[in-house]
């Protein structure tokens, strides 16, 4: 340890950040009744419970799958902007940026009021996934943006060129050339997108069709009149399974960034 | 085995005239240099001939099929450029196989045709590495056995040397020359450095603002400079004013000469064009040309000013008595310090008739 003093400081930032997270996990083993820390008595009575709860385990479906889904069309739609915006924007390219940045820099309640009017006005209204599903696509394409645009601006025009000089029509240079050379900004934004989706409150809310349910909001309404340690139990759920995701993306897909 | 022929290409961007209709011949294994400072529009035309910028008037015909509206993956053409472009996450192999993969070439073939390339640019038993494991000169060698694996009608070079240092830009001259004339390829070669232009092509083309200013053998350019752009772009000139005098040379050593009074005296000078008796001339005069000696040796007399030694050669800086300043550059083997008095000698074929005086 050659210089204490940062160490330490780093160390108390890290605990800050991570102490709630801890007292989470570990309140989640709890035996008692109550949503207390240190547990008394450890079991893991209440992920029994959780996973017995139907309520729970339907929204945390709905929560994979509007994530999945929203992650996808994100994705593709961030992916092709942001092509568009590096590479054919012009002098629109500052405008572009700003326009695609949008949702970032309002206030998301704002997002999702404006978007309830809207699918009520189109009619669409709340009775499908829909609404919510535009409303995820729509705060995560940020992120998938800022990382595609920033692997894009280290592509190299040339590479293009000389895969088009070797016989190369589009597609295949798109397949073949760029997309290897960007992925680790697509898989970021990506994973980005998905965390994002699956933790978003306030735009699933507003826009989640009625009946069903995201696991946020599950949470929100059973801590309105319980508190019992299952809450905790779903965070430590939750927490993992997006763990899960960003690793098993890391390994399958690879996020390592060629060195050039 | 092709045949290139420009006609009157143009390339506008807005208003400005990039290209502007140029015409050139390429015969079939000829190599050829655009030569120009940047900006010039030889880059331009090397995209336009490839297929990466469109022509706005003119042809571009190969063997003389027209391909002006061929897009650049079905021109057949192998590209080398400046920075490489390898694709950094494939490996040597794999650079060479993709425009094989390209042509639905069979894996048995595939595999022979990149072993005989990567053998002929020396690389054999790199096939696995990857380019960022290779020195600068390696990555060279890859993206121009890449270029040749597929066997293109033309070959196209955008200044491939520019990222390499001093020694090894030199050493690739000779081997990027040995190699098209082994292969015999039709190579169109760009660049802004003179020298390589000279030492590697058969014919230079040098273009100033969009436009050929002189087309012609290294040695056509070097000796018999159309103007006086090209020869300094070209190498370093001494500029020598002239008077034009009457009178005729005979004899066949004395056709196309004209006689001029200048300091070095009456001199029988080569030119392209006649001018009249009594003309103020301008006239080159080449630095390696020039010969000193010590004072009182006849010639021009004149104060050695300056001496620059740099191994090969020893730059001196000369000031005639009659005010010009002349650049002279001889072997290092005389010795003639700054500060003396010299004789300075210039032969009658060191000069150069460029033209009227401004």
């Amino acid at each position: 340890m050659k210089r204490p003093v940062l160490t330490l400081y780093c160390l108390l930032v890290y605990a800050f950040l991570l102490a709630p997270i801890l007292v989470v996990v570990g309140a989640s083993f709890n035996a008692g009744n109550f949503l207390t820390f240190p547990p008394q008595g450890l079991s893991l009575r209440w992920y029994v419970t959780f996973f017995h709860n139907d309520v729970f385990m339907r929204a945390i479906r709905t929560s994979l799958w509007v994530a999945a889904v929203a992650t996808v069309i994100s994705g593709t739609i961030g992916t092709m902007a942001a092509l568009y915006y590096v590479q054919h924007a012009g002098r629109w390219k500052e405008a572009v940026r700003i326009a695609m940045l949008a949702p970032l820099l309002l206030p998301e309640v704002l997002t999702a009021i404006a978007l309830l009017f809207f699918v009520y006005a189109i009619g669409i209204g709340t009775t499908t996934m829909i609404g919510m599903v535009v409303g995820h696509v729509l705060i995560t394409l940020p992120f998938v943006f800022i990382n595609v645009s920033a692997s894009l601006e280290s592509f190299d025009p040339s590479w293009d060129m000389a895969a088009r000089s070797l016989g190369a029509g589009r597609l295949t240079r798109f397949r073949r050339i760029m997309l290897p050379l960007i992925k680790p900004g697509v898989i970021g934004g990506a994973l980005f997108a998905f965390i994002i989706s699956f933790d978003t409150f306030t735009i699933s809310f507003m826009l989640k069709g009625i009946g069903t349910s995201t696991l946020p909001i599950q949470l929100f309404d059973y801590l309105r009149t319980n508190f019992t340690p299952e809450a905790a139990a779903v965070s430590t759920v939750s927490i993992v399974l997006t763990l899960v995701v960003v690793i098993v993306s890391e390994k399958v897909l690879g996020l390592r960034i060629h060195r050039f | 085995m092709t045949e290139v022929s420009i006609e009157r290409l143009t390339k506008t961007f807005g208003s400005a005239r990039a290209v502007d209709g140029i015409s050139i011949r390429i015969a079939d294994g000829e190599f050829i240099s655009l030569l120009g400072p940047s900006g010039c529009g030889k880059t331009t035309t090397l995209k336009m001939i490839a297929g990466f910028e469109e022509a706005s008037e003119g042809a571009i015909r190969f063997d003389g099929k027209d391909v002006v509206n061929v897009p650049a993956e079905k021109r057949d053409i192998g590209m080398v450029f400046q920075n490489y472009a390898l694709f950094p996450h494939m490996t040597v192999d794999q650079n060479l196989a993709f425009g094989l993969e390209m042509r639905k070439i069979a894996k048995p073939e595939m595999l022979s045709r990149i072993a005989k390339v990567l053998d002929m640019v020396q690389l054999g038993g790199y096939s696995d590495r990857y380019p960022n494991q290779l020195s600068g000169g390696q990555q060279q060698r890859v993206a121009l056995a890449r270029a040749l694996v597929i066997e293109p009608k033309i070959l196209l070079l955008d200044e491939p040397l520019a990222n390499l240092d001093a020694k090894l830009r030199e050493e690739m001259r000779v081997f990027i020359r040995d190699l098209q004339r082994r292969v015999g390829i039709t190579t169109v070669y760009v660049t802004h450095d003179q020298a390589e232009a000279m030492t590697m092509s058969d014919r230079v083309v040098v273009m100033f603002g969009g436009r050929i200013a002189q087309i012609g053998a290294p040695s056509d350019i070097y000796e018999r400079p159309e103007n006086l752009e090209v020869a300094q772009f070209v190498g370093q000139v001494n500029l020598v004013r002239g008077t034009i005098l009457g009178g005729t040379i005979t004899g066949p050593a004395g056709a196309g000469k004209s006689r001029v009074a200048s300091v070095f005296g009456d001199v029988a000078v080569d030119s392209r064009a006649d001018h009249a008796p009594g003309t103020a001339v301008t006239l080159s005069l080449r630095p390696e040309a020039i010969e000193l000696k010590p004072a009182g040796q006849g010639g021009a007399q004149g104060k050695v000013m300056a001496r620059y030694y740099s191994g090969s050669i020893i730059d001196y800086r000369i000031a005639l008595d009659s005010s010009e300043t002349l650049h002279v550059q001889t072997f290092p083997n005389i010795r003639i310090a700054e500060g003396d008095r010299v004789s300075v000698h210039a032969p009658a074929d060191g000069f150069w008739l460029l033209g009227a005086a401004q």
